[in-house]
């Protein structure tokens, strides 16, 4: 039955055809939130009392970084459904999430190596969060280089699928890096079982900022995925009327 | 089980740069560090473990590159998969018969070149035991990589499973640290045994898959 399912809803054209529907609406509210989010942080949420104005820059690292995570952990729950379910759009999701990984996970390196400067003396430290997420960035590149050294596409998604499966075992190490080992980086300020240990007036921007960076991630992810699916299936009759 | 192992380690046994040549270019690189800069004996104990650790990283990698690239080219990974032989008795085979042939005694260079560094004689079996077990992780993890570029170059299979060792070097370091300090070495070592274990029981599924889509 739950095969059945996922295999009337998760047909490329579908996927083409719903998202569609609400492209624009995500977009939307993605950078209605992280205009919301930012202009609220950056201008009207209190500095900080020991970091002063240095601080703001969590309203775009930290939705970075837990996008970051989040894109490899969405990468592999499609590379589950692909290997076991043999669905063809799971691959495509992942072969189109993984550029929007990469940058993603290069704005949360750049934008903390910016704040490091005013808050440890240092563009770069080989702490365990920093060097973790470093590696999480080489394996976006790595699956991107794997899928594009295969002709054959069905074979390249497969191997691909494997491989973000494996690499999974990463993503816990980067989140438990900061409670692992004793590192510069801060641990995380909120925490699903704990709460979260920053003022109110700086969590509500952060938590706006985050959720646009959400819906404006799922809005570029459509986009990329949109395209890549149309090429793919660029001899089927259904696609000629994107053409 | 017990064919498949004499089967490789004869195939290992005749192959004498596969298993001969990771080995010279371990204690080549060891030999070579120590000449390349100028520090003195003090510096040197410091840093030598490192040297140690990178070397064992790299050499894993190379003594696994062919692992699988020459059954595949000559046809006979094709043949067992047709024969619908266990794929997994043949990769965990031919993993640990490389652990036995090149793992450990890597294992046992890096620790006699430790002992000449300044580490006492009593701490030696504890860097061969930390060692040993490193190797095995890391055979199993390249072997992964080499499975998934196996006839693209290894170029591919360290860009694809360099990421995934990291986490075993990190283990190795907090290992040797142990060592070095005197203290948590059964703690670590059981920890470093344990994912092991879980790595040697769980990648020879994964690589079999792999070598299974390439044969697709």
């Amino acid at each position: 039955m739950l095969t059945s399912f996922i295999h009337r809803f998760s047909s490329p054209k579908s996927f083409v055809e719903v998202t569609a529907l609400f492209f624009p609406y995500v977009m939307f509210l993605g950078f209605l939130c992280l205009a919301l989010g930012w202009i609220w942080g950056l201008a009207f949420a209190p500095e900080d009392a020991i970091q002063g104005n240095s601080y703001r820059i969590i309203f775009l690292h930290v939705p970075a970084s837990i996008m970051a995570q989040l894109i490899y952990f969405f990468m592999s729950i499609c590379a589950l459904m692909h290997l076991v379910w043999r669905v063809k759009l799971a691959a495509y999701l992942i072969k189109s999430a993984a550029p929007v990984g990469v940058l993603i996970t290069f704005i949360a390196l750049f934008s903390g190596s910016i704040w490091g400067i005013p808050t440890w003396g240092t563009w770069w430290q080989w702490d365990a969060r920093i060097t973790s997420t470093l590696i999480l960035f080489i394996m976006y590149l790595g699956i991107i280089t794997l899928h594009s050294s295969f002709s054959n596409a069905e074979k390249a998604d497969r191997l691909m699928s494997i491989l973000v499966v494996v690499g999974v075992v990463n993503i816990p190490i980067i989140k438990k890096s900061v409670d692992w080992w004793s590192t510069l980086h801060q641990p995380a300020s909120i925490s699903i079982s704990d709460g979260a240990s920053i003022d109110p007036s700086m969590l509500y921007p952060l938590t706006i900022s985050i959720l646009g960076m959400a819906l404006t991630m799922i809005a570029l992810g459509i986009l990329v995925s949109k395209f890549y699916i149309l090429t793919r299936e660029k001899n089927k009759k259904w696609v000629q009327s994107y053409v | 089980m017990i064919n498949f192992f004499s089967l490789e380690a004869f195939k290992l046994r005749h192959k004498l740069r596969a298993w001969l040549g990771p080995l010279l270019i371990m204690i080549l690189v060891l030999i070579a560090f120590p000449l390349s800069i100028d520090i003195s004996q003090y510096d040197l104990n410091k840093f030598y473990f490192s040297v140690i650790v990178v070397s064992l990283l790299m050499i894993s990698f190379l003594a696994t590159e062919s692992i699988f690239s020459e059954d595949y080219e000559d046809g006979s990974l094709e043949q067992i998969h047709l024969e619908e032989k266990d794929f997994y008795k043949i990769t965990l085979a031919k993993i640990l018969v490389h652990v036995f042939f090149i793992g450990i005694p890597m294992a046992l260079i890096g620790s006699i070149f430790s002992f000449a560094n300044g580490v006492s004689f009593a701490e030696v079996p504890k860097i061969f035991v930390i060692l040993s077990i490193s190797t095995l992780i890391l055979f199993n993890v390249f072997a992964f990589g080499s499975a998934l570029s196996i006839n693209k170059g290894s170029m591919l299979g360290v860009v694809a499973s360099l990421p995934l060792a990291l986490p075993a070097i990190v283990l190795l370091g907090r290992g040797v640290r142990t060592v070095q300090y005197g203290q948590g070495f059964f703690e670590v070592s059981v920890l470093m045994a344990g994912v092991a274990l879980i790595v040697t029981a769980l990648m020879p599924i994964i690589i079999s898959a792999t070598l299974k889509t390439h044969l697709e």
